[in-house]
């Protein structure tokens, strides 16, 4: 629990710091971050598979937990 | 008046913009557009213009911030995968002839589990607001898992033989008594192993440190899922709500959410918050071969709810029913921020809160009860044999896990790459802590479409706290009663207690009295103390200490007109040793995994600008008039131009759930039990059965009388079967009755990719009324013919029914001639079509009957959307020949007492009963949205009701046949 505080507290403190330091990027200034390689996930139909394989093998929370996926009790 | 002209306004500020933007974008990704071109012509060139419209478009500010989700177009994708795990390696028992000893080799189960998944996913707008996507996945599993770990010297897996001769593991664990037990106790309650040398018989005992995995097999099961989304975008700010339903035999779970994102600061922040709430049933039904050797503790009994015995047959005739309730509520708050013109950072909290039954309900932890009082039994004072009994394991009921992350993603301006990278951290109030890395390169190849990216990923995790391999306790699993006086204690039948006098050996009741002849004794005992076993408890391997590493690369190519074809690769580690730190688990419980997929997915607004953009061609008017056929004939049309494409999803459904059939009358269960099995009698008959398939229509035009077509397909099929009355009473050989159970108690199932169909469409004659076309196919044998049971009662379980195989196993010829007319608003059709397998038989050592059909519809159209049909249809599929090898007898040769390769319990095991003659009428309905943005997209549904059924042998009435198409040309 402390150690998660810890990292909750520097994430936000870099975020912080990066949400100020940030100059301002002009919509048409964005054409390298709306190529597809940029996209948050490029691949969704493949995020899904893979989260699911990998929540099937390890204790770990995936993300949002709450979606489905079935027992996976193999 | 005012607001009009504001709005007008904005608008031309934006063209000026996109057009600046377009020139900005334009000369950036270099393509031969200059800034002079009119936009009419930049359509006209299209591949790399659309790119660059679309790119533009993605960019325009009011549209689409660049961190919402990455594809907000509308989209229908498919998707397959094959999960298949290595050979886990696990210790398994072995009597040593020459000492009598037991050793205990390390082999490789041959059976390891293998998933096939199906995803389908579409997303559409409803209106320039609203969009709605929809998710259906279905995967089937099967193959050898662990059960429980022990020490190797406990002897937990017997080695047993297939129906193929191979010897596999995990067909009979044992988990209370060892098969073969050389492991004893310290008084230190340390695990030791007896060996014998071979030339000495000397007897010694070493320190057992070696673990073993003990694997018990599952047939394949189906798990079906559904859900929606639907959300509604403004400009800045976007709600969504959804939901879904998981469903597989033994667990169903219900999940809802909402949720919503926020883009401020100009676009180049965004926050999302997610709130899901899951409901999921655990309805298991123990494994009646293990289920009587599962501790029967107060634990078990609270959550086996029925303990039935209805078959009179008590040695296989119990089993229970784990039945638990499980609540998961989880919030998820996000921010994603433009760092700079290439670089994206992001920030995730997840929270989850679960409560009610969180167990695996085929999970067993194995205590050995060491007795401090058996030391010195059989003259060995320092080592005792332990009394092992299995436990469900016993998780908490509540878990709260957090989780924070980080993303960066970074566009690199010399490759045209980006680099994702991703860590987050996961920690839980049972004591699992996890690290989890990953980074991508999405390197795009030039202008040619094709993206390649390359990813790896390492996970570390924490054991949780009541994670332990198995457990021993320093106490008595059982002890006899004895009173003050020294007497062993009895229960009487009469339900009064009686004594045992260590010196006469008279027992007595408490007054004294001689026990009545009529009164029958059990012995009291005294159980072991549930209180010196820890509270909670779990060998599940996934709450052990460990480290992954996986790696794989994923290829995905654009085509010009929409289509993108994606695959991946994937290959897993699961090591102990891999574990941040050190301190995992032993290398027994390693394996690896790899997952291969491939997806199309199919951009629908591209389709649709590439409509509009090729204005007077005429060549697409087949989707105005009605020239379909209803939705279960296949092969109907072909594409009217080359270089037309068509892709289409075509499902269906069949079932047959009716009476018995023998030829075209009804006949009751004494007749099939007589008959039904040719010579040998029937112990078990279907009750229903139900086929899903699963197509892909991919279709392409070389040329304006050439259609070429490729149609993958999935299968998955479930079937029912019940004891007939009057079925024999007993006389099966050897431990095939404990067999029965299994096909009664659990449906049976199986799925996966079923075989591979190509197709070329030649057309002979088209005069825009009346058209004519033959079809040539090949379909390729890639489902599987050799899908079995699972072993159980130490016997293999043998082949699946033939009618359960995924594929014909033999390459088919499936020809056929189609013609087609319309006038006005009429429409009509007929074709004859056939399969006729080219091979003798299969690698499963038989063929499928050949098929011949013939099919004649007429249509209406009865507005310009909506057209009905009527159909009639006669099929003729001849009797399977052939058989499974070594399946002569109905289950054991009684010469060699070798099992047969199936065990034939009913009609649907014999070859005879395969094939008939079929009558149907089909009602169709199709409806085609004639304009908007999803102009062309077709929707069919057909319903097949069967008028008569004239089948070979004894099988099941048909209910009906249900077929649903969606399709778009292009």
């Amino acid at each position: 629990m402390k150690l998660l505080m810890k990292l909750a507290k520097s994430i936000a403190i870099t975020l912080a710091i990066l949400l100020t330091a940030c100059a301002p990027v002009q919509p048409w200034e964005r054409g390298n971050l709306a190529k597809p390689q940029m996209a948050l996930d490029p691949y969704p139909l493949q995020s899904a598979l893979r989260a699911h394989n990998y929540g099937s093998r390890e204790a770990a929370a995936g993300g949002n937990a709450a979606q489905g996926g079935g027992c996976g009790c193999y | 008046m005012r607001r009009k002209a504001a709005v007008v306004a904005v608008i031309k500020l934006s063209s000026l913009k996109a057009e600046r933007l377009l020139r900005n974008f334009t000369t950036q990704a270099g393509p031969s557009i200059g800034a002079g071109q009119t936009t009419s012509s930049i359509r006209a060139s299209k591949l790399n213009s659309l790119g660059a419209l679309s790119g533009a478009a993605l960019v325009l500010p009011g549209l689409i911030s660049p961190l919402a989700h990455a594809a907000e177009g509308d989209e229908v994708d498919f998707q397959y995968s094959h999960y298949q795990e290595g050979k886990r390696e696990i210790q398994i028992s072995i009597e040593n002839p020459e000492t009598g000893g037991n050793d205990f080799p390390k082999v490789k189960n041959s059976n390891p589990i293998e998933v096939e998944s199906l995803h389908g996913s579409s997303r559409i707008s409803l209106t320039d607001h609203i969009k709605f996507s929809f998710n259906y996945i279905q995967d089937t599993w099967g193959g050898a898992t662990p059960i429980s770990t022990a020490p190797s010297a406990y002897g937990g897996n017997d080695a047993t033989t297939d129906a193929s001769g191979n010897t596999i593991t995990g067909a009979s664990p044992y988990v209370q008594t060892p098969n073969g037990n050389s492991l004893f106790f310290s008084k230190n309650l340390k695990p030791y192993v007896l060996s014998i040398n071979p030339n000495s018989f000397e007897e010694k005992l070493t320190r057992s440190k070696r673990l073993t995995h003990i694997l018990s097999t599952a047939s394949p099961e189906t798990r079906k899922q559904g859900d929606f989304k639907l959300s509604y975008d403004w400009d800045e700010f976007a709600l969504n709500v959804g939901g879904g339903i998981s469903v597989e035999d033994d667990y169903e779970s219900r999940f809802g959410n909402i949720g919503a994102r926020w883009d401020f600061n100009h676009k180049q922040t965004t926050v999302n918050a997610d709130l899901s709430y899951t409901n999921s049933d655990t309805n298991a039904i123990l494994d009646h071969d293990l289920v009587t050797y599962i501790e029967n503790d107060k634990y078990y009994l609270d959550h086996v709810l029925t303990t039935l015995s209805e078959t009179g047959e008590p040695q296989y005739a119990s089993y229970g029913n784990l039945v638990g309730n499980r609540q998961d509520w989880s919030t998820h708050l996000g921010i994603n921020q433009i760092l700079n013109k290439s670089a994206l950072v992001g920030a995730d909290f997840n929270y989850t809160r679960s409560t009610g039954y969180l167990g695996n309900p085929y999970k067993l932890t194995e205590v050995f009860f060491v007795d401090p009082d058996s030391f010195g039994d059989a003259g060995f004072p320092n080592r005792a044999t332990p009394r092992t009994a299995a436990f469900l394991e016993r998780r908490p009921d509540v878990r709260n896990q957090w989780q924070l992350g980080g993303r960066f993603v970074q566009y690199v301006e010399t490759l045209d790459a980006a680099l994702h990278f991703d860590y987050h951290f996961s920690a839980d109030d049972w004591g699992v802590q996890a690290h989890t890395f990953e980074a991508d390169w999405v390197q795009p190849i030039s202008d040619s479409g094709w993206t390649v990216t390359p990813k790896i990923r390492y996970y570390s995790q924490d054991q949780a706290d009541f994670y332990v391999p198995f457990l021993v306790s320093g106490q008595a699993y059982s002890k006899d009663v004895f009173d003050g006086l020294g007497r062993q204690v009895f229960a009487g039948s009469d339900g009064k207690d009686y004594f045992r006098d260590p010196n006469t050996f008279l027992i007595v009741d408490a007054q004294g009295n001689p026990r009545p002849d009529s009164v029958s004794l059990e012995k009291k005992v005294n159980l072991y103390d549930p209180k010196k076993l820890p509270s909670h408890f779990s060998s599940d391997q996934r709450l052990s200490g460990f480290g992954t590493l996986s790696g794989g690369v994923t290829v995905a190519k654009q085509f010009a007109k929409g289509l993108t074809l994606e695959t991946g690769f994937e290959y897993y580690t699961h090591q102990g040793a891999l574990k941040l730190g050190g301190g995992g688990e032993q290398p027994y419980a390693d394996f690896d995994f790899w997952v291969a997929n491939a997806a199309l997915k199919v951009n629908l607004d591209t389709i649709s600008s590439n409509h509009s953009s090729v204005s007077g061609h005429t060549g697409h008017s087949h989707h105005v008039h009605g020239g379909h056929a209803p939705a279960g004939v296949l092969f109907d049309h072909m594409l009217p131009e080359a270089g037309d494409f068509m892709v289409g999803y075509r499902y269906m459904w069949n079932s047959q759930g009716g009476p018995m059939l023998h030829g075209a009358d009804r006949v009751t269960d004494p007749a099939i039990v007589a008959n039904g099995c040719g010579g040998d009698q029937c112990y078990l008959t279907p009750d229903s059965m139900a086929m899903h398939m699963h197509m892909l229509d991919l279709m392409y035009a070389p040329a304006n009388w050439l259609t070429l077509m490729l149609m993958p397909q999935w299968m998955d099929m479930d079937m029912a079967l019940r004891e007939p009355i009057g079925s024999p009473e007993g006389g099966l050989p050897g431990n095939v009755g404990g067999h029965l159970n299994h096909h009664t108690q659990n449906n049976h199932q199986t799925g996966g990719i079923g075989d591979l169909g190509m197709y070329a469409l030649f057309k002979l004659f088209d005069n825009n009324t009346h058209h004519f076309h033959v079809t040539a196919g090949l379909s390729a044998p890639t489902g599987d013919v050799d899908i079995q049971f699972r072993g159980n009662h130490q016997i293999a379980g043998g082949f699946q029914h033939y009618g359960m195989q995924l594929g014909s196993g033999t390459w088919d010829f499936k020809p056929s001639v189609t013609y087609t007319g319309h006038l006005d608003d009429w429409s009509w059709g007929a074709q004859a079509n056939g399969i006729v397998r080219m091979e003798n038989n299969n690698e499963s050592g038989y063929r499928l009957g050949d098929l011949f059909q013939a099919t004649a519809w007429g249509g209406y159209a009865i507005n310009n959307w909506l057209s009905a049909s009527l159909r009639g249809v006669y099929t003729v599929q001849g009797r399977l020949q052939g058989q499974y090898p070594n399946s002569n007898n109905q289950f054991q040769d009684p010469d060699t007492s070798e099992y047969s390769s199936i065990l034939k319990f009913g009609p649907m095991d014999y070859p005879q009963n395969y094939g008939g003659r079929y009558w149907d009428i089909g009602f169709g309905l199709s409806a085609m949205v004639p304009s908007g943005d999803l102009a062309g997209n077709r929707v069919s549904v057909e319903w097949l009701q069967p008028v008569e059924d004239d089948v070979n042998g004894y099988q099941l009435e048909r209910d009906g046949a249900l077929s649903a198409t969606w399709s778009v040309a292009f």
